[in-house]
């Protein structure tokens, strides 16, 4: 009995986000990503970093589908390649940043205060410098790499993510049920992770899927920088700064990236949109 | 015996920008097993912050709360989780008082779940059945959400949330001020059939006076944190011996025809008790007010076996009135 | 006497994700100048509608008069322009909401709201219009000196004050108050109450008072109407609905609210809740919930029918009761 309702809690989360068509799009379109960057060496006709000069700059053919790049690299198998470094490096350093920001955020909050008072004015802080050169700091600290980019990315965001985290869990605090899990003698941490995150959820999804986007942008000026993840790996937001020199005559070369690139975001805000409103008992089909 | 609840100049004040506020300021009483102490009063006069002290929801700045003869201000920890299972509350608001993302059956099973009061789920649902059995919620709302619910119906979840840890003592803070009158009714008949099934005990907070009167053994009320007048219910509404009290009781309209009483209008509005002067704080509203009542400190005295007032001209005034 | 105001037939439903709402199921009103008529309902009766419809205040879409019509002053409101509608808004009919505390603009002084409806509605120079609203303060037992103030620097009351002041700026000859005390303290209540009554007396206004509290109903109304479920229940005047109760529901909300003079240990609440707005059972509306239901009660749907008088009501039950 309990075990059918947890999962008739489940379903019932999947049959409102189902409902959405929006949301069902964005997951297929997120899916097919996904899939791609899973199966990439079946998949992708070339290798990503199979350089043929006498094949450079050519546009969309049989043989290379997307065209290739200024390498003579098919443009097509590094995309594919790239959507797991990008996908990756995305959505890891939006978990890092909404984790720790969340963390920050919600602790502030619930004890508001002197505590609330130092975190914030460290958030401040933080958030007065560029989160770009915030997270060029980083990166220049920890040295190039795949994971220490999505450390850095993913830093550099935590002061926007504190401070959303932060406004919707003084306004949930204010509710009595709050004080009503004090009464029950539900401790602080308990009545945080309980109550208050899952009530908070939906600004910090949102915010989220934002921030995906943001995520592989900032990836991709480090890599620009020499920073972030270092060639020949190849990722879309260095694909498209090195397309952006030949924009002119080699338009493919940065259009293919930025259209991915705009996929996933947009797939992803529908994502969370539709999550958002699945996961809120309160809202009906 | 000693008294089952005993409040001994109870406290408590809040630092604000403007100066320190007096919400509740030197409140003493006793209440015995099984009975209700209705608390009435405007807003601000301090009785929520009374019920949550008493609880230990909010720490006393001065005072003790005894009870069943130990003093629990202050408790932390274990300490405090123990009485939580002896104290509990039952909230004004139906609609934020519970969590909107958890299901009638979750609610109901959290605090069973804190104290580990089953020893297995099977065991917890069977508890949660009775509970939901017990405050009259049909056994199909179990994973409804309380936004499919009506506002008489979330009361009774709290109130099952507040009976799963079998307390002895409840606070019931305003628990049908925001139903509709025919659902009021059926509250307020099961706190009581409740109370006489598991003998709890209720400190019952309400601005409305019909129903304090209705439910409570002994009223006392409150103005600007303190006690100006304790009786018992039926004693209060035939012989009121505070000029507040007078007029709270004079300015419920009544339901009948004809039955239209000289209401006693009070001049002004119920100021705020930051950083109060001494004497009487009614002082500057009341009709029969003179220069001696601003000066004398306040000491609520027992004018009559079991009738507490703090006006100590209220024999002054109440022949005046006769007159 | 003149009728000011006639509401035949009154029907209003909202489109809603969950299907139709059928707020307003065709209710008939009429209210004679200098009348006070007290439209008693629970949540979600359909009377906050009803008077919205009145102010032409419902938004299109979602909801739709689908059927009656509203004459105030022998002219149909339902046909007006939106510009003939403005000009009578705040000037011949005005409305007073539920909530002091979200009804007055934070950041403008209140002598500035209550000059700005003036001008709103008269020719009047700047200057005029704030001595005007200073004039309405006073009336409402606000001293002018404070018309410069915010009206975070008032407390509830007073807020309510400027509210009727603002709603009686233009001396309207009609004013509906949706629960104009339901936010507001006992002794704040007698006070905007006995306001209220000086208006009736000094300037005549008509006057619906939308509340349940049949306290408050008691206290000035002249006629009262029972609505529930969107339709009148029982109409008539005072004297007749509160001596000569007719409808098994206006008896419940009478037994629900514990009377001050009588001891009961028990309340009588009336089982059940409302029924459904999207679905309202197909014969009396309260039958579900009717003591006194028979198998006529739940398929045909009872039409108001007189009694004596003015005493209308919608119950086979009192009906034969009376045969």
């Amino acid at each position: 009995m309990k075990g059918n309702h947890k999962r008739s809690r489940l379903l019932g989360i999947w049959k409102r986000f189902s409902r959405s068509k929006t949301a069902m799009l964005g997951l297929a379109v997120l899916c097919i990503f996904i899939l791609l960057a899973v199966f990439a060496p079946l998949i992708a006709p070339y290798g990503y970093d199979e350089q043929n000069l006498r094949e450079a700059y050519q546009g969309i053919s049989m043989r290379h589908l997307l065209g290739t790049d200024n390498l003579g690299r098919d443009t097509l198998s590094r995309l594919i390649w790239g959507s797991r470094i990008s996908l990756v490096v995305g959505l890891l350093a939006v978990a890092i940043g909404a984790a720790v920001g969340g963390l920050i955020g919600s602790f502030a909050a619930f004890y508001g205060g002197r505590i609330d008072s130092v975190l914030m004015r460290v958030v401040d802080i933080m958030m007065a410098i560029p989160s770009m050169v915030l997270a060029i700091a980083i990166c220049a600290a920890l040295g190039p790499g795949l994971v220490n980019t999505m450390i850095a990315v993913g830093f550099s965001s935590v002061p926007t993510y504190a401070r959303v985290v932060r406004s919707a869990v003084l306004t949930i605090r204010q509710q009595e049920y709050i004080e009503a899990a004090g009464a029950i003698g539900s401790g602080n941490w308990r009545t945080i992770a309980k109550h208050i995150i899952p009530n908070s959820l939906a600004p910090i999804i949102v915010q989220a899927s934002l921030g995906v986007g943001n995520a592989i942008q900032s990836a991709a000026s480090m890599s620009f920088l020499g920073l972030g993840i270092q060639p020949p790996t190849p990722e879309w937001g260095a694909m498209l700064s090195t397309g952006r020199q030949f924009i002119r005559d080699y338009p493919m070369m940065v259009v293919a990236p930025g259209i991915c690139i705009m996929l996933v975001i947009s797939s992803l805000n529908l994502l969370g949109d539709g999550l958002r409103d699945a996961l809120d008992p309160r809202m009906k089909r | 015996m000693s008294d089952f609840l005993q409040v001994k100049h109870l406290k408590k004040y809040f630092k604000t920008p403007h100066g320190m506020l007096h919400a509740v300021d030197d409140v003493n009483f006793t209440l015995e097993r099984g009975k209700t102490l209705g608390v009435v009063g405007e807003s601000g006069c301090g009785k929520s912050t009374l019920g949550r002290v008493i609880l230990n929801l909010l720490e006393a700045t001065e005072g003790e709360v005894l009870f069943d003869g130990e003093n629990i201000v202050g408790a932390k920890g274990a300490r405090q989780k123990e009485l939580r299972k002896k104290m509990q509350i039952i909230f004004q608001d139906p609609f934020s008082s519970i969590d909107p993302r958890m299901c009638v059956s979750e609610i109901i099973e959290e605090p069973l779940q804190l104290f580990k009061m089953c020893s297995n789920s099977a065991d917890r649902e069977k508890r949660v059945a009775e509970l939901m059995d017990t405050v009259g919620l049909a056994k199909r709302l179990a994973y409804s959400y309380p936004h499919e619910l009506d506002g008489g119906r979330r009361q009774r979840i709290g109130i099952a949330r507040a009976l799963a840890l079998e307390p002895s003592f409840i606070v019931c803070d305003e628990p049908v001020s925001a139903l509709d009158v025919s659902i009021q009714a059926q509250v307020l008949n099961l706190l009581q059939d409740l109370q006489e099934e598991k003998k709890l005990t209720y400190l019952f907070i309400t601005h409305d006076l019909s129903v304090v009167k209705h439910i409570s053994d002994e009223i006392m009320v409150m103005y600007l944190g303190q006690v100006v007048e304790k009786a018992p219910a039926k004693e209060l509404f035939r012989d009121q011996r505070h000029p507040y009290t007078k007029a709270l009781l004079s300015a419920i309209p009544s339901a009948k025809v004809g039955g239209k009483k000289e209401r006693i209008l009070l001049r002004g509005e119920i100021s705020s008790p930051v950083d109060p002067k001494p004497g009487c704080r009614f002082a500057a509203r009341c009709l029969y007010a003179t220069e001696e009542c601003r000066k004398k400190p306040y000491e609520l005295f027992e004018a009559s076996p079991g009738h507490f007032v703090a006006c100590p001209r209220y024999k002054e005034w109440t022949e005046k009135k006769g007159e | 006497m003149e009728k000011i105001l006639e509401i035949k037939d009154l029907g209003i439903r909202f489109k809603t994700d969950d299907g139709i709402v059928n707020a307003v199921n065709g209710v008939t009103l009429e209210l004679k100048k200098g009348e006070v008529l007290g439209l008693v309902g629970e949540t979600g009766a359909g009377k906050t509608t009803t008077a919205l419809a009145i102010m032409r205040l419902i938004q299109i879409p979602p909801g739709e008069i689908y059927q009656g019509s509203i004459l105030f002053e022998g002219r149909e409101i339902l046909d007006m322009s939106d510009k003939e509608m403005q000009q009578i808004r705040g000037d011949k009919i005005s409305m007073i909401f539920q909530d002091p505390m979200t009804s007055l603009n934070p950041v403008r002084t209140v002598g500035e709201q209550i000059a700005e409806v003036i001008r709103l509605h008269q020719k009047v120079s700047a200057a005029e219009a704030m001595r005007k609203a200073c004039e309405m303060l006073e009336m409402v037992g606000i001293p002018a000196e404070r018309s410069g103030e915010y009206p975070h620097q008032f407390s509830g009351g007073m807020k309510q004050r400027v509210i009727i002041a603002i709603a009686l700026a233009c001396r309207p000859d009609l004013l509906i108050a949706d629960e104009p005390t339901t936010a507001l303290d006992v002794t704040i209540q007698a006070q905007v109450m006995d306001l209220m009554e000086n208006l009736k007396k000094e300037f005549g206004t008509s006057m619906i008072l939308i509340t349940h509290d049949l306290g408050v109903v008691a206290e000035i109304c002249d006629k009262v109407a029972i609505i529930y479920a969107g339709e009148i229940l029982e109409y008539g005047t005072l004297e007749e609905i509160y001596n000569h109760t007719a409808h098994p529901y206006t008896q419940g909300l009478f037994d629900s609210v514990p009377d001050l003079d009588e001891d009961v240990r028990r309340l009588k609440p009336i089982d059940g809740l409302m029924p459904d707005p999207t679905d309202l059972p197909s014969g009396c509306k309260f039958a579900p919930r009717c003591a006194r239901c028979t198998e006529q009660c739940r398929t045909m749907h009872p039409d108001m029918t007189v009694l004596n008088g003015n005493h209308g009501v919608r119950c086979f039950a009192a009906l034969n009761r009376e045969g």
